[in-house]
This record gives structure tokens, C-alpha cells and sequence, in this order.
């Protein structure tokens, strides 16, 4: 016989549904959640995998194959060839002639033989640079939009992800002391968070990059600096409803101190909540990110992201638009899973807010 | 009521100077300054310099000469664009920015509302799918990204719009469309989301089942009943809708260089040109108080539930 708890009436065995497996259930049904998830996932693994996938170097230049278009089939020489072969018919039709003259046709056999030719040394490797391949086209500099689109991801996502954990860590330790301890440290630190909210926080942040300098790791200070306001007020709100609960109660009967009633009883039952709201800011702090490095202010040439890459296809975009393009649509993507996800897991969470926008 | 706005208003002194106080020892204390030039200038004249901006005095004595000199409407001069005060650069700039933000903001308002009242009461038809996926779009893809393509689709392809310019410099009044548009887009898509989902909670409810029953036509009903309860959300959302678009400004004004406080703020923050950063951000600071103050407001007389002492 087993214990009655584990039996309902007609005899079966019962098993207990945690919080996380039934909304893990709830998340697999809704397939666009999935399909964001799944995206999510690819996106992570092609940034990590980026050095060992067989891509180009993103900051590699042969300035001779500046803007060459996105191409599938044919290699930086014939795309170089079919270049100057177009030239020269042009200028054949514009002097009146029908076909290319000899002189045109020697010049055209000539430039075969040297493309084919051409050796490039590049960290101590030759390189045959046209028999390269351009799948998505090259940039102002020569450069392989793929590769660049690649390694913008690798810095956009790794940006996204390292803002929200540090966001996650400042705010859980200012949320959980202000919200468990009270009194003058909480008010000090919620009117801190009031006022930093009535500034304009992506003024603060362009303020923060001119002044301290363009590099990544003041990018990741900065944003440190601006997101944990609104985890530590979650969290503070979290601990407050919690913390006269009775297991802390209890614990404190125990002998339990200030931090180990936080770290070992609080924290636990309050992390669910915490780790959702801190997945849906990944796209915030993406965006971020990628807006300052659109204006100038974020990573630092040659490494790309998002918001450098469509900076630079704006430049260009009426004569080159792929490298508008690409990098557009790579974001887009990325947000779009992004949120389809986020929707999903809130959803999931809490069947309640359905519906609800 | 009037209390409450005295109130409010005093409330607004001490955030604005702990805001002023903040970005001004913010930016002195950072390193750089704005006469650090790649070539040395001679002491001499980098002394006289830092003199005839009292940049030599104890940083206390500065400060208080901003706050007072901030008080009558006197920001400083530039530090970097010679002969030129703040306050003129400011002024010449900001009814650019204004007109932008009031134009998106009022584009966003009329349009998101209508889209929300159609796909609610046409729930599921096609127009509610479209609007809705426009709206998708519209809160996903960020202005940056949104702006460059509208361009080279409706500037450079189709050649619908000028692609520079702006119109109260001088140029053809077609000119404000597209950063209108652009900005106007995310707050567009959430402002109809959130009016769709609040028309369709209040179509469920109990009021609303009673007009109908009393025979009141379905206009009436809309107008006097529906939109009443459901624009509640919407109201509220006025507040951060309105800060969005005034961070939405500087994005917006440096895709289409359109000369307004933004673009001045961007490049000041490049320039490090400190009297200026300190200016444009005291004035948003300003903007986006009184916003939320009167969209408090308005909140206060349209919701009869709340009352405010």
C-alpha cells in the first residue's frame, strides 16, 4: 500500500505536476514559442561555433573585392571578371560598336590569367583571394558580409546575455536586501532607482559611452549601470511578499542569519520568476547595444554587430542594399524569435495574462 | 484637485535638480575634457581658456553659478561650436524635435485607436489579422532598422519621398513623412494591440450587454460606453508612449538628419561639448516631467474612480 497522497480515489498513482513542467507542457504547445526557442537556439550555436564553422575571417580586407554583390555560384574572380567584362561593353556600345573590340578581348584574357594568378598572404596562409566565395556579398573594405554577419551576431547576443546576467546579479542583491531589510537602505535604494528612472536612460547610456570611451567593456559597464533597476524592484517586490511567510519564520527560530535565510530560502522560490522576466530583456539590451553601435558610440571597427553592420548598409544601401539587407533581416529574425518567445513563456507562467496582449 | 497639482508641481523641483546635479558632476568629473585636442594647445592659452569659462574655479562655485545662471534660462556657451549659447542652439532646435515627436505622437494615437476599434469589433477577419501583423512588426523591429528600409523602398526605389531634407528648413512639406511615420510605428503597433485587447475585455462585459439590451445602436454604444472604459489603458500608456518618442526623437533625427535636439545631443556627446549634453539633457529632463504630469492628469479626470487630493 502506498501512501494515500500518492492515490486518488479510484486507486491510481498520482504524480505531482511541478510549476515548471506543466508550463514547460503549455510552452510545447504553442509552436510559434517553439519555433522561437528552436531560432533562439540556432542563433546561440552558430555565434559560439563561429570560429570553427567554415567561414571567412569578418576582418580579413582585399580592397580589390570591395561591393561585390551576394552570389551562390560564381567566386570573386568571375564575379571580378563579369565586373570589367560589363565595363567594357558599355564602353563599346557608348563608341558605337557592336561588339568588344581586340584590344577589350586581350585586356579580358589577361585579367582571367591574373585573377586566377593571384596569391594573398593572409596570418602566415596563402590564399588564392578569387576563388573566394562571397555568399552574401562584401562590404566597403572587402570584407565577407557572412562572416561579419556572424561575428556581429556572436558580439550582439553575447552583449545581450551578459547585460541581463549582470543585471540579474546587481539586482538581485540590491532587490533582496532593500526588499528583506527595509527600512532606511530600502528607501535610499528604491528613491536611487526612482530618480535614475526619470532620467532618460538611453540619453544616460550615450552619455556614459562619449564620456568613459568606446570600447567593450565600458559598453558592458554601461549597461550594467542603467538595467538592474527594474530587476531589483521585481525582486524587492518578490521578497517583501515572501519574507514573513512561514518557513522564513521558521528558519529564523533556527538561528538562520540575515544572509542565509536570503541565499538558502528566499532566493530559491523567488529565481522562477526572476529568470523569466530576465529572458524577455535579452532583446532590450540587443537593441541597446545595437543603437549605439548605429550611432557610433558601442564596439569599436573592425569588430562588427548588429548595429554597426546595418550602419555600415545604410551608407551604401542605394548601390549595395545586401549589406543592408543581410543584417537587417539576421535581426529581425532574431527579434521576432525573440519575442514569440518571450510571449510564450509568459503565457505559459502564468495561463492568466492570456489573451491579455 | 488643485491641491494635488501644486502638489505634483513642487514634487518636480527636487528630481529636475537632483537630475541637473547629477549630470553636471557626472560630466566634470569624467576625463577628457573638452579642450583636450589631439595637439597640445600652450599652457598659457589653455589657462586663459579655462578662465574665461570659470572652468579654473572649485568645482562647488561652478556649480552654482550653472544652477543660477540655469534658473534664467542661461545654459553657458558651447564649448565647441564657437560663439554660439546653449540656450540659442537649444531654442533653434527644439521646435524641430517637437513638431516630430507631437506629429508621430498624434499619427500613432488616432491611428493605433481606429486599427484597435476595427479589429476588435471584427475580431479574427482578415483586417484584424493584417493590422495585427503590422503591429507585430512594428513592436519588433527596432526604428533603426525600420527607417533605412522604408527609405530605400519609398525614398530610393519608388521615389514616393524626398529622402533628406526637412521641411521646416525650407524643404517641401513631404519631407516630415517618412521619420513621422517611422517614429510614429512602434507606438502605432502597441497603442492598437492595447486597444484591441481592452475594447474586447469591455465588449464582454456586463455594461455593455445592458446598452445593448436598452436597443442603443452600436455607434452609441461604441462611442459612449465601449470607448470610455477601454481608452482607460490607452491613457495610461500616454506616459511611457510619450518618453519613448522623445528617446524615439534622437533615434529618428539622426537616420533622417533632421536638425532638432536630438541630432545636437548625438553629436555633442561625440563632441564632448559639455555645456551642451549638460542643456539638451536638462531639457528632455524637463519635457518628459511635465508629460507625465499631464498625462497624470488627464488620467485623473477621465478615470471617475480616481480622485486625487
Amino acid at each position: 500500500m502506498g501512501e494515500p497522497a500518492d492515490r486518488n480515489q479510484f486507486d491510481q498513482p498520482i504524480k505531482g505536476v511541478s510549476l515548471w513542467l506543466d508550463a514547460w507542457r503549455r510552452l510545447r504547445k504553442n509552436r510559434m514559442a517553439v519555433a522561437g526557442l528552436f531560432l533562439f537556439g540556432l542563433y546561440v550555436l552558430v555565434s559560439l561555433m563561429a570560429p570553427v564553422l567554415p567561414i571567412q575571417s569578418y576582418k580579413h580586407q582585399v580592397l580589390e573585392h570591395q561591393y561585390l554583390p551576394p552570389s551562390f555560384t560564381k567566386n570573386a574572380g568571375q564575379l571580378l571578371y563579369e565586373r570589367r567584362e560589363r565595363e567594357l561593353l558599355a564602353e563599346a556600345t557608348a563608341a558605337g560598336a557592336a561588339a568588344l573590340g581586340e584590344e577589350a578581348r586581350q585586356e579580358l584574357a589577361l585579367l582571367r590569367q591574373q585573377l586566377a594568378d593571384e596569391v594573398r598572404t593572409f596570418d602566415g596562409v596563402e590564399v588564392r583571394i578569387n576563388e573566394k566565395r562571397y555568399l552574401l556579398g562584401t562590404d566597403s573594405l572587402g570584407r565577407d558580409v557572412l562572416a561579419r554577419i556572424v561575428y556581429g551576431s556572436r558580439v550582439s547576443i553575447a552583449i545581450g546575455i551578459v547585460g541581463t546576467l549582470t543585471a540579474v546579479l546587481i539586482g538581485i542583491v540590491v532587490g533582496s536586501l532593500a526588499g528583506f531589510i527595509g527600512g532606511a537602505f530600502d528607501y535610499l535604494a528604491m528613491r536611487f532607482v526612482d530618480v535614475m528612472y526619470g532620467l532618460p536612460y538611453m540619453m544616460l547610456v550615450i552619455i556614459f559611452m562619449a564620456i568613459f570611451g568606446r570600447n567593450i567593456l565600458n559598453l558592458f559597464l554601461c549597461l550594467a549601470l542603467v538595467s538592474w533597476l527594474t530587476t531589483s524592484r521585481v525582486v524587492r517586490g518578490q521578497i517583501m511578499s515572501l519574507k514573513n511567510a512561514e518557513f522564513v519564520q521558521s528558519a529564523r527560530i533556527v538561528g538562520a542569519g540575515t544572509g542565509r535565510i536570503i541565499v538558502r530560502h528566499l532566493l530559491p522560490n523567488i529565481l522562477g520568476v526572476v529568470a523569466v522576466f530576465t529572458t524577455l530583456q535579452i532583446p532590450s539590451f540587443i537593441l541597446l547595444e545595437s543603437f549605439l553601435s548605429f550611432i557610433g558610440l558601442g564596439v569599436q571597427a573592425p569588430m562588427p554587430s548588429w548595429g554597426s553592420l546595418v550602419r555600415d548598409g545604410v551608407d551604401g544601401m542605394d548601390n549595395y542594399p545586401w549589406m543592408l539587407f543581410f543584417p537587417a533581416l539576421t535581426m529581425t529574425i532574431f527579434l521576432f524569435s525573440m519575442n514569440f518567445l518571450g510571449d510564450g513563456l509568459r503565457d505559459a507562467l502564468d495561463p492568466q495574462s492570456k489573451n491579455k496582449l | 484637485m488643485t491641491r494635488y497639482i501644486i502638489r505634483r508641481l513642487l514634487g518636480l523641483v527636487p528630481t529636475l535638480l537632483i537630475i541637473v546635479t547629477v549630470s553636471f558632476f557626472v560630466i566634470r568629473v569624467a576625463p577628457g575634457g573638452p579642450f583636450a585636442r589631439e595637439k597640445a594647445i600652450p599652457k598659457q592659452v589653455l589657462e586663459n581658456i579655462l578662465k574665461k569659462y570659470h572652468m579654473d574655479e572649485p568645482l562647488w562655485k561652478q556649480y552654482g553659478r550653472y544652477l543660477l545662471n540655469a534658473l534664467r534660462g542661461d545654459l553657458g556657451p558651447s564649448f565647441r561650436l564657437k560663439d554660439f549659447d546653449v540656450t540659442t542652439l537649444i531654442l533653434r532646435s527644439l521646435p524641430n524635435s517637437m513638431v516630430l515627436g507631437l506629429l508621430s505622437l498624434s499619427l500613432a494615437l488616432t491611428l493605433g485607436v481606429a486599427t484597435g476599434i476595427v479589429s476588435a469589433t471584427r475580431q479574427n477577419s482578415g483586417a484584424d489579422y493584417a493590422f495585427m501583423a503590422v503591429a507585430i512588426i512594428g513592436v519588433t523591429v527596432p526604428l533603426f532598422v525600420i527607417g533605412p528600409i522604408l527609405v530605400f523602398v519609398f525614398a530610393l526605389r519608388l521615389k514616393w519621398f524626398p529622402t533628406s531634407g526637412w521641411w521646416l528648413s525650407g524643404d517641401k512639406w513631404t519631407t516630415v513623412i517618412m521619420p513621422v511615420v517611422t517614429l510614429s510605428l512602434p507606438y502605432f503597433a502597441y497603442l492598437a494591440r492595447l486597444s484591441r485587447a481592452s475594447i474586447l475585455d469591455v465588449l464582454r462585459s456586463d455594461y455593455v450587454r445592458t446598452a445593448r439590451a436598452k436597443g442603443l445602436g452600436e455607434g452609441t454604444i461604441m462611442r459612449r460606453h465601449i470607448l470610455k472604459g477601454a481608452l482607460l489603458p490607452v491613457v495610461s500608456y500616454l506616459g511611457p508612449a510619450f518618453a519613448g518618442i522623445v528617446t524615439g526623437t534622437v533615434v529618428v533625427e539622426t537616420i533622417f538628419r533632421v536638425p532638432g535636439l536630438g541630432l545636437f545631443f548625438i553629436q555633442s556627446a561625440l563632441n564632448r561639448d559639455y555645456t551642451l549634453i549638460m542643456g539638451t539633457v536638462v531639457v528632455y529632463s524637463v519635457v518628459l516631467l511635465v508629460m507625465n504630469f499631464l498625462v497624470d492628469i488627464v488620467y485623473g479626470i477621465m478615470d471617475p474612480r480616481i480622485t486625487y487630493r
